[in-house]
C-alpha cells in the first residue's frame, strides 16, 4: 500500500516537472536568434517565401501564444510535425527510440553486472593492489571523454585488430520491426546471423557508455559495502559463523545497494544524454543523432519533442527507482 | 577479513567483455552495391522540398529533369526532353518529352506529369521554388499534347534554361493518390517516390539513409557496366566517414572533406582520391550598406589585409584555386585579366588613411562548426589589427547565420562563407550576390551599384550569349574594384572512392552523386 502511495505521489509530480520543462526548453529554443524558415527555405528563398513560411507555421505570433498553442497540442498528444519532412514528430521520434534504448539499456546492464561486484572486491580488498587498480580503472573512467575514447576504440578494435564494426547497428537494415530492438527481434525470428551482427555492433557504443557508467558504479558500491561492513550486524553475523560468502553477497550488498541503485537512476539519464555524442560518433540511427541534427536545423517541434520523450524516461527510471529503493529497504516507503 | 574468488570473478568478467570481439565485423563486400556516406541526413526523399548539396544523391538518383547538367564546366543537355523551342518573344518556352519514358511504377510520363511537377513546386513554395517564383505564375505550364509542355514566362529570363533541371519531375497521378487535405502529398512523398530515375528506391529510413535498385527500363538505357544497387547513408562525423571509406564499410563519400582528412586517405591502401576544380566559391561577405563599410576605402583597406597567400598555400595545403572575384574562375562571365587584391598592408594602411571618420570596432562573423571559416576570420583580424583596427569573431550556427544575413541590422560587418553551385550560369554568383533586388534575400552585403545592376539586369533578360558574358565581365571587375565582399578561393573537389569504384563523373551540380555512371571491379 505504501508503494502504491509512493507511485502515486510521484506521479502526481510527473505532470508539473514536464511542464516546466517544457516551457523551459520552449522558451530557450525560441529565443536563440536562429530562423529555422530562413533556414529550411534555403539560401535561394526570397523574403516574401521566407514570410508566408513564418506565418503559415504560426511563427509570426508572439512568444507566449506560441508556448500556449504548443502546450494545447502536446496534452492533446501531438508533438507537431516536423518543419523539414512534415512527418509527425511521434513519428520520427518512436523510430529511432528503440535504438537509443537498446544501446542505454545494454549499457546499463553491463555497467552494473560488471561494477557491482568489482565495488564489492574493491571493498572487500580495500587498501591492496587490486584495489588501487580498480582505482586507477574508475578514474580513468571518469575523466577520459567519451569521444575520444570512442574513436581509440574504432581505431584499435575496428581498424588495427578488425575484430569489432566500425560503425552503425547492424549489417544491412536490420529485421523487420517488431519491437524494434533489433536483438530481440532477431531472436523472435529465430535469426542468429542477425542476432550476431546487432550484438556485435554493440560492443563499441557500450563499451564507450557503459566504461564510465561502470567506473560511477564501482566507486559507490565501493563506498555502500565498506559502510555496511563495519555495521554491527555484519560483526554479529561474522560471530555466529556466517559464511563469509553469504555476508557479503547477501547481507552487506543489500544494504550498500541503496546508494547504487540511485546512481543506476542518474546514470541512465546521464547515458541518455551520452548518446548524444556516441550515436554520432559510431553513425547509431537513434534519438541522440536525432536531437543533433534537429539542433542543428533548429527543428522547434524535433527538440521539443526529443527533450520531453527523454525528460519523460527520465522521470520513470526515477519513478523505477524509488519503488526499487522501498523494496530493498522498507524505510524508503514513507 | 573476507575472501571470495577474486581471480574467478575477473576472469569471467573479462570473458564477457571480451564475447563480442570474436565476432567479425561485416563489411560491405555485396558486388555491384555501392554503398556511400554522406554528411548530410535524408530526413526527406521530397525533391520539390529540399533543393540543396547535402541531399542531392535522392533527386539526381530516383527522377530525372526536363535537362540535367552533365560533367566539368558543367554542359546542360535534355534528359527527359528531347527538345526545346523558344518563342519570339522568349516569353515561352516548349519542350518535346522523348516518347516511352516510365516511371518505376511502369507508367508513362507525360506533359501533365511535368505541368503537376511544376504547380507542386510553386504551391509548396519550398526547395526549388524561388528559382522559378518570379517568373512563372501558377496555373500557366500548359500540357500542348502529351509529349509537349510549355512554360509561359511573365518576363524574359535568360537564365530560365539553365533551372529547369532543377525541376525533378514526379508521377502526378501517383502523388495525386496520396494527397491529404490539400497537401500536395508532402507526407507521403517525403518517404516514398514517384521518380522515373536511374534507380527506384526500394528501402528508406529516415534514420538510416535510403537504397535503390537499378531500373533496368530506364529511357537512357544501360550500358555492360553499371551499378545493381546503391545505397545513402547519413554519418555525421567526418572522422567515421573517413575511417569507413578506409577498412570498406563504404566506398564513397564526399569530395569536401579537411585536407588532413584528404591526405590520409589518399594513403589508404583502399581508397583513390580523384581531384576536380569545382565552383563553389569562398568569400566574405562586406556589409557595404552599412556605415562605415559604405566607404570604398575601408572596404580595399580591408580585403588588402587579407594574407590569401598563407590561407591557400600553408593552412589549405594549396588545395583551393586562388579566385579573385564573385563567381567562379571556371564558368564564362570570369573574365582571366583580373589579378584582384594581394596581402599587402601598405596599401591596406594608405587606403585606411583615406577612410572619412573614425572606424569602429569590427565584427567578422564565422560559421561555427565550420573550421576554415573560422581560420579565415582568425587570419583577417590578424591582418586587421596589424594597420590598427580592432575586431572581434563572432562564431555561430548556420541556422543563426542565416537568419542574421537577412536583416540588415542584426547582419555582421563581415561574413566567412561559401556559396555553391545551383545552376551553372553566372547569374548564379554575380545576379543573386550583388543585383540590388536580392537586397536582403540572396544579397545579403547589401550592396547595389546601379552601373552593375544594369549589366546584371541585361544579362539576366539577353538572349545573347556573347552579350551576356560581356556583361558579366565588366560587372566581375566593377565588383571587384568596388572591393564589395573578400572574394579567397574556388574549390577544389578531392572525391575519395575505394579502388574497386569506376566510372565516377563530377560536375560542379550534383558532385559525382549520379551513380548510373558508376560500376565496380
Amino acid at each position: 500500500m505504501r508503494i502504491l502511495f509512493l507511485i502515486f505521489n510521484r506521479l502526481l509530480w510527473f505532470i508539473p516537472t514536464l511542464l516546466g520543462l517544457l516551457v523551459l526548453i520552449f522558451t530557450i529554443s525560441h529565443i536563440i536568434p536562429a530562423d529555422p524558415v530562413a533556414f529550411f527555405a534555403g539560401e535561394n528563398a526570397t523574403n516574401e517565401q521566407i514570410a508566408e513560411l513564418r506565418a503559415f507555421y504560426g511563427f509570426d505570433k508572439p512568444l507566449y501564444i506560441q508556448l500556449w498553442n504548443y502546450m494545447i497540442a502536446v496534452f492533446q498528444g501531438d508533438l507537431g510535425v516536423s518543419l523539414y519532412t512534415q512527418r509527425p514528430i511521434s513519428q520520427d521520434m518512436f523510430a529511432r527510440l528503440p535504438a537509443t534504448l537498446e544501446l542505454t539499456l545494454v549499457s546499463v546492464f553491463v555497467s552494473t553486472i560488471i561494477g557491482v561486484p568489482l565495488g564489492v572486491i574493491a571493498a572487500v580488498k580495500r587498501n591492496s593492489l587490486i584495489d588501487h587498480v580498480l582505482r586507477l580503472i574508475t578514474v580513468s573512467g571518469l575523466a577520459i571523454a567519451s569521444f575520444w575514447m570512442a574513436i581509440l576504440f574504432q581505431l584499435l578494435f575496428s581498424m588495427e585488430l578488425a575484430i569489432t564494426p566500425l560503425q552503425g547497428r547492424i549489417d544491412g537494415w536490420g529485421p523487420d520491426h517488431i519491437t524494434g530492438f533489433f536483438l530481440i527481434d532477431s531472436l523472435i525470428v529465430g535469426d542468429w546471423e542477425l542476432f550476431w551482427s546487432a550484438a556485435s555492433h554493440l560492443i563499441l557504443p557500450v563499451a564507450t557508455l557503459a566504461f564510465p557508467a561502470m567506473a560511477t558504479i564501482v566507486r559507490f558500491t565501493r563506498s555502500g559495502v565498506l559502510d555496511a561492513i563495519n555495521s554491527n550486524y555484519v560483526l554479529y553475523e561474522q560471530a555466529m559463523g556466517f559464511p563469509e560468502r553469504i555476508i557479503i553477497w547477501k547481507y552487506v550488498l543489500r544494504n550498500a545497494l541503496i546508494g547504487t541503485v540511485t546512481q543506476i537512476g542518474l546514470i541512465f539519464g546521464i547515458l541518455i544524454a551520452g548518446t548524444v555524442v556516441v550515436e554520432a560518433i559510431f553513425n547509431w540511427p537513434g534519438l541522440g543523432l536525432y536531437a543533433v541534427n534537429s539542433i542543428l536545423n533548429s527543428d522547434y517541434n524535433a527538440i521539443m519533442g526529443f527533450t520531453l520523450t527523454t525528460g519523460a524516461m527520465f522521470i520513470g527510471v526515477n519513478l523505477a527507482v524509488d519503488v526499487i529503493q522501498s523494496l530493498i529497504d522498507p524505510r524508503n516507503q514513507g | 577479513m573476507f575472501k571470495i574468488n577474486t581471480v574467478k570473478y575477473l576472469a569471467l568478467t573479462v570473458a564477457i567483455s571480451l564475447t563480442g570481439a570474436f565476432i567479425a565485423p561485416g563489411n560491405v563486400e555485396a558486388k555491384n552495391k555501392f554503398v556511400f556516406a554522406n554528411s548530410s541526413p535524408y530526413d526527406t526523399l521530397d525533391p520539390h522540398t529540399v533543393y540543396d548539396v547535402g541531399r542531392v544523391a535522392t533527386r539526381i538518383n530516383l527522377y530525372d529533369g526536363l535537362m540535367s547538367w552533365m560533367d566539368n564546366p558543367p554542359q546542360l543537355q535534355p534528359t527527359l526532353a528531347e527538345s526545346y523551342t523558344i518563342s519570339d518573344d522568349a516569353l515561352s518556352y516548349t519542350f518535346t518529352l522523348r516518347k516511352g519514358t516510365k516511371f518505376h511504377d511502369g507508367s508513362t510520363l507525360e506533359a501533365d506529369d511535368v505541368v503537376y511537377s511544376m504547380e507542386r513546386l510553386l504551391g509548396m513554395k519550398k526547395g526549388a521554388f524561388s528559382l522559378f517564383s518570379n517568373i512563372i505564375e501558377p496555373g500557366t505550364t500548359k500540357a500542348l499534347d502529351s509529349n509537349t509542355v510549355q512554360f509561359n514566362l511573365t518576363e524574359r529570363s535568360s537564365v530560365f534554361l539553365a533551372t529547369v533541371p532543377a525541376l525533378s519531375i514526379v508521377n502526378a497521378d501517383l502523388v495525386k493518390s496520396h494527397e491529404v487535405n490539400g497537401d500536395w502529398g508532402a507526407v507521403w512523398l517525403s518517404q516514398n517516390e514517384a521518380g522515373s530515375g536511374s534507380f527506384a528506391l526500394s528501402r528508406y529510413d529516415p534514420a538510416i539513409g535510403f537504397s535503390a535498385k537499378r531500373f533496368p527500363d530506364h529511357f537512357q538505357g544501360w550500358g555492360d557496366k553499371y551499378l545493381d544497387e546503391i545505397e545513402f547513408r547519413p554519418v555525421v562525423e567526418v572522422n567515421s566517414r573517413v575511417l569507413g571509406l578506409m577498412n570498406g564499410d563504404f566506398h564513397g563519400t564526399d569530395g569536401y572533406l579537411p585536407q588532413d582528412q584528404v591526405k590520409r586517405l589518399a594513403a589508404s591502401d583502399n581508397v583513390n582520391v580523384l581531384a576536380e576544380e569545382s565552383m563553389r566559391i569562398f568569400y566574405s561577405i562586406i556589409n557595404n550598406g552599412r556605415k562605415p563599410f559604405d566607404d570604398i576605402n575601408l572596404r580595399k583597406a580591408i580585403s588588402y589585409s587579407f594574407d590569401y597567400d598563407s590561407f591557400i598555400n600553408d593552412i589549405l595545403s594549396g588545395s583551393a584555386a586562388r579566385n579573385v572575384g564573385p563567381s567562379p574562375n571556371n564558368i564564362w562571365g570570369s573574365p582571366s585579366d583580373v589579378t584582384g587584391y594581394t596581402y599587402d598592408l601598405e596599401k591596406a594602411k594608405e587606403h585606411l588613411a583615406l577612410v572619412k571618420g573614425p572606424v569602429r570596432e569590427i565584427t567578422i562573423g564565422a560559421l561555427a562548426g565550420y573550421q576554415q571559416t573560422e581560420q579565415a576570420a582568425a587570419l583577417l583580424q590578424n591582418g586587421l589589427n596589424k594597420i590598427g583596427l580592432k575586431t572581434k569573431i563572432v562564431a555561430e550556427p548556420w541556422s543563426v547565420a542565416s537568419a542574421k544575413m537577412r536583416n540588415e541590422q542584426e547582419m555582421y560587418d563581415l561574413l566567412f562563407l561559401w556559396k555553391s553551385t545551383y545552376y551553372a550560369d553566372p547569374n548564379n554568383w554575380m545576379g543573386e550576390l550583388y543585383a540590388c533586388n536580392q537586397i536582403g534575400a540572396r544579397n545579403n552585403s547589401w550592396y547595389c551599384n546601379p552601373e552593375v545592376d544594369a549589366l546584371l539586369t541585361e544579362a539576366r533578360v539577353n538572349p545573347d550569349q556573347a552579350v551576356r558574358a560581356a556583361n558579366y565581365e565588366k560587372a566581375y571587375k566593377l565588383i571587384v574594384e568596388d572591393a564589395a565582399g573578400v572574394f579567397i578561393y574556388n574549390t577544389k573537389w578531392f572525391g575519395p572512392y575505394n579502388k574497386s569504384v569506376k566510372g565516377v563523373r563530377f560536375s560542379p551540380i550534383g558532385n559525382a552523386q549520379e551513380m548510373r555512371w558508376i560500376y565496380m571491379e
